[in-house]
């Protein structure tokens, strides 16, 4: 698995599609509003939208995403990095951010590769 | 050698450049200019740019007031001196949201092709931006269309400057 993180719009997407030569049908998108996955994508990016439904539901999204870990060996994960700025005054972004944070230290163990992106320029940290 | 230096708010950056900047105007002898791109709305502004001026006093910066329209600039001053751009964070700021009239939510791609004009215009220009990508909060649109469209300034400008520097608390990590 690579996994790859970064601010908002710094163009995570963009650069390991072009990197590896992918196509948008590769990719699945995760929502905020839907527990789910499509294991069958390379690519699924958003990975934080997919552990804002699980707050919301109050699910443990690492997981749910530790019983398919097989299906990701060969998979591109992105997630936006929301681990930095005040600590919110809503409760439930507090803690949406707790659980991408036990969720990303969890794929960063997992993961073979891990990039950060930075204005769309990559760094290797793994 | 253009520059594009980012970072989180408050830690650094604009001191950093400073420096980086009256440098380079040593080593090859050029004039040094500072744009200034904030528009004060009330009395925390200008205490702000007031702290700003007296950091540069001494400095031998001359300040060009450029808060929109950023090729204006390059009309008054030598475009082959070093000027340091401060801030990105500001430029689009005030043309996406122009005091007492609507936002104006389309700007960013303009902008951006300007800044790529302004960094084929010039060769020691410090740019300064602002890393806002990384909090925890649902935005609302305006506020994530912002977002969108200083990244893609960003973005532009990494691609057109030579060097790429990340501040924190006055460490510096250098990605190009």
């Amino acid at each position: 698995m690579i996994l790859i993180f970064g601010g908002a719009f710094q163009g995570k997407l963009e650069y390991i599609m072009e990197k590896h030569g992918l196509e948008e049908s590769q990719v699945f998108t995760c929502k905020s509003d839907k527990i789910e996955i499509d294991y069958s994508k390379k690519i699924i990016d958003n990975l934080e939208e997919f552990v804002y439904a699980c707050t919301n539901e109050g699910i443990e999204a690492k997981e749910i995403i530790l019983e398919s870990m097989d299906k990701l060996k060969d998979k591109i994960v992105i997630c936006d990095d929301i681990s930095q700025g005040v600590v919110s005054l809503d409760k439930t972004e507090r803690a949406w951010r707790e659980m991408v944070g036990r969720t990303m230290l969890m794929l960063g163990k997992e993961a073979e590769e891990v990039i950060r992106v930075f204005c769309g320029l990559p760094d290797k940290i793994k | 050698m253009n520059y594009f230096i980012s970072g989180g708010c408050k830690n650094g950056k604009s001191f950093h450049a400073q420096r980086v900047a009256k440098k380079m105007s040593e080593e090859k002898g050029l004039p040094l200019y500072y744009i200034a791109t904030m528009i004060p709305i009330d009395n925390e502004d200008n205490i702000r740019i007031n702290r700003h001026i007296s950091e540069r006093a001494g400095w031998g910066f001359k300040t060009i007031e450029q808060p929109l329209d950023i090729l204006g600039c390059l009309d008054q001053i030598d475009n082959k001196g070093v000027i340091l751009f401060d801030s990105v964070t500001a430029l689009l700021m005030n043309e996406m949201f122009p005091v007492g009239r609507e936002p104006k939510l389309d700007v960013a791609e303009r902008i951006a092709n300007e800044l790529k004009e302004f960094c084929i215009r010039t060769d020691n220009t410090v740019f300064v931006s602002d890393y806002i990508y990384s909090d925890c909060n649902r935005f609302d649109d305006l506020t994530d269309k912002y977002r969108e469209g200083l990244a893609l300034l960003d973005k532009t400008l990494v691609k057109a400057c030579d060097r790429v520097e990340e501040v924190a608390y006055g460490f510096t990590k250098v990605h190009k």
